[in-house]
């Protein structure tokens, strides 16, 4: 059995425009598979984004999720060392996998 | 609990592109009728949610029985987590240099101002490049798009060429880049930033204040946005601070890898053997979306039933728009709006159905332009790794009671 969590919030973006107010970017709380691994996920990527961005991929293969932190690390220039990037490759994998190495 | 029951919908979500990953590689419809979020966003009303960092938000199909989608159900896609806190109106001046004889520094009361820039207004369809996305198989990657990245609205800004005529462009002057306010977490993330060629900006490209007669939405590129009509939504940088002309091209990741097809006839590849060479997305095809009936939409046994849509392209036009209710073996032509709107707006269609008998019934849409480009059906659309540019002939199954 899997346990979910709730995320709690990190960092909204407060807005002010010609709208009335304050106004924030509402937090949304995406459902979380607490697996082996979430602590560095929590830690790589979601400070720089929503976990809803990592799961509304679609289950995807093992060589796509090693292939998308490759890409924020080499493109994006994401600070994930190679040992996270390979248990954050693992998590995802595990947990929104579609059962394909390649 | 509403939370818990938004929660359900977006495994479902996850659930459906899961059953379909593994299937041949034949192209199907794309995930339709997700859940409406219960969580509305600045200025929206509550969509379908895909993430909030960035925010993602997809309009419902419901939306496009009508030519102009509303500014509070229009879609957003942001690429990083952090938009600007504060855009002060009065303050926010949009930059021009490199290469000009004379740098520019405009506020946005100058801009709107008609003694300097003649206001121009252009009705448009905006369309992210990986809208559909989900009726790829294997999974494409990125966001698992429903039909309803896109949108048309009426946009109200200055020509671009005024303000580069105004700037006066250097001899050798060939390549201008936009620079969005959006911004990564760390430093030396790569901006938002667009390159494009002189040759590819012509006047119909204007830089956008007002959409649909409001200002721009805060989370569609509020207070100033590019629009280039006909092209995918990539290039249409939101809350631009910065233009800067130059006469070589840089590399860029927005440009260089993101939003690219196989360079080939087909514009695709297989998971196994994927293309070297690629170009960017540029152009939109010709599309059509059913906006009512719906999937799972019940209708009456001999009710006078509208069928309403919209369709477009890339600015040729469309000719004609197709109905099937018989799974395709015969095709009616659907009544066109006026077109007043304009070559590059929603064509709205409609036609009168008779549903007869009782179950399932599919309805079917096809658009074709004016230089005869038709949609192909979801199965005849290959592969690409980005799940780009699907423009499959549109399908609703209905139920007949």
């Amino acid at each position: 059995m899997k346990k979910l969590l709730v995320l709690a919030a990190i960092v909204t973006a407060p807005l002010f425009a010609q709208v009335e107010g304050d106004i924030e970017v509402p937090y949304i709380p995406f459902e979380v598979k607490m697996g082996k691994g979430f602590g560095e996920v929590n830690a790589n990527c979601l400070t720089c984004h929503s976990f809803g961005y990592v799961t509304n991929q679609g289950r995807q293969s093992k060589a796509f999720w090693a292939g998308k932190v490759k890409k924020l690390m080499v493109h994006f220039k994401a600070p994930i060392t190679d040992p996270d990037a390979k248990i954050v490759t693992e998590y995802l994998y595990e947990e929104y996998g579609n059962g394909e190495l390649k | 609990m509403k939370r818990r029951d938004f929660f359900k919908t977006s495994i479902a979500g996850a659930a459906a592109a899961m059953a379909t990953s593994l299937e041949a590689g034949v192209t199907g419809q794309p995930i339709d009728n997700r859940k409406i979020s219960t969580i509305a966003f600045p200025e929206k009303r509550p969509m379908i949610t895909y993430s909030d960092r960035p925010p993602l938000l997809e309009t419902p199909r419901c939306v496009f029985a009508n030519t102009i989608t509303p500014n509070d159900a229009f879609f957003v896609r942001w690429h990083m987590p952090d938009i600007p806190t504060h855009i002060d109106p009065k303050n926010y001046k949009i930059k021009i240099d490199g290469l000009v004889k004379k740098e520019l520094n405009i506020s946005l009361d100058f801009l709107k101002d008609p003694a300097n820039f003649e206001q121009v207004e252009v009705t448009a369809v905006l369309q992210c490049g990986g809208n559909s996305r989900s009726a790829f198989k294997p999974t494409a990657g990125g966001i698992q798009w429903g039909h309803g990245a896109m949108g048309c609205a009426k946009w109200k800004g200055v020509r671009l060429s005024d303000l580069l005529d105004q700037a006066g462009l250097k001899k050798d002057a060939e390549w201008i880049g936009f620079n969005g306010s959006e911004k990564a977490a760390y430093y030396e993330t790569p901006n938002f930033v667009r390159e494009l060629h002189l040759d590819e900006l012509d006047d119909h490209v204007i830089l956008a204040y007002e959409m649909n007669g409001e200002d721009l939405p805060y989370l569609n590129g509020y207070p100033l946005r590019l629009v280039i009509p006909g092209s995918y939504s990539d290039s249409w940088v939101k809350m631009l601070s910065n233009i800067t002309v130059t006469n070589k091209y840089k590399k860029l990741f927005f440009m260089d890898i993101a939003y690219r097809v196989p360079d080939n006839e087909c514009e695709c590849e297989t998971p196994e053997k994927k293309a070297k060479k690629t170009k960017p997305i540029t152009k939109m095809n010709v599309k059509s979306l059913i906006g009512y009936p719906e999937n799972g939409t019940v209708l009456q046994t001999k009710s006078h039933v509208v069928v309403r849509g919209v369709a477009f392209d890339d600015g040729h036009g469309i000719r004609d728009v197709k109905i099937s209710i018989d799974n395709g073996k015969t095709w009616k032509s659907a009544e066109l709006d006026d077109g007043k709107a304009g070559r590059y707006a929603y064509r709205g269609f409609k036609l009168a159905i008779k549903p007869m008998k009782f179950g399932k019934m599919t309805i079917m849409a096809k658009a074709i332009n004016k230089i005869g480009q038709e949609q192909p059906l979801a199965k005849d659309i290959k592969w690409n790794h980005g799940g780009y540019k699907f423009n499959g002939i549109d399908v609703v199954t209905v139920d007949v009671v």
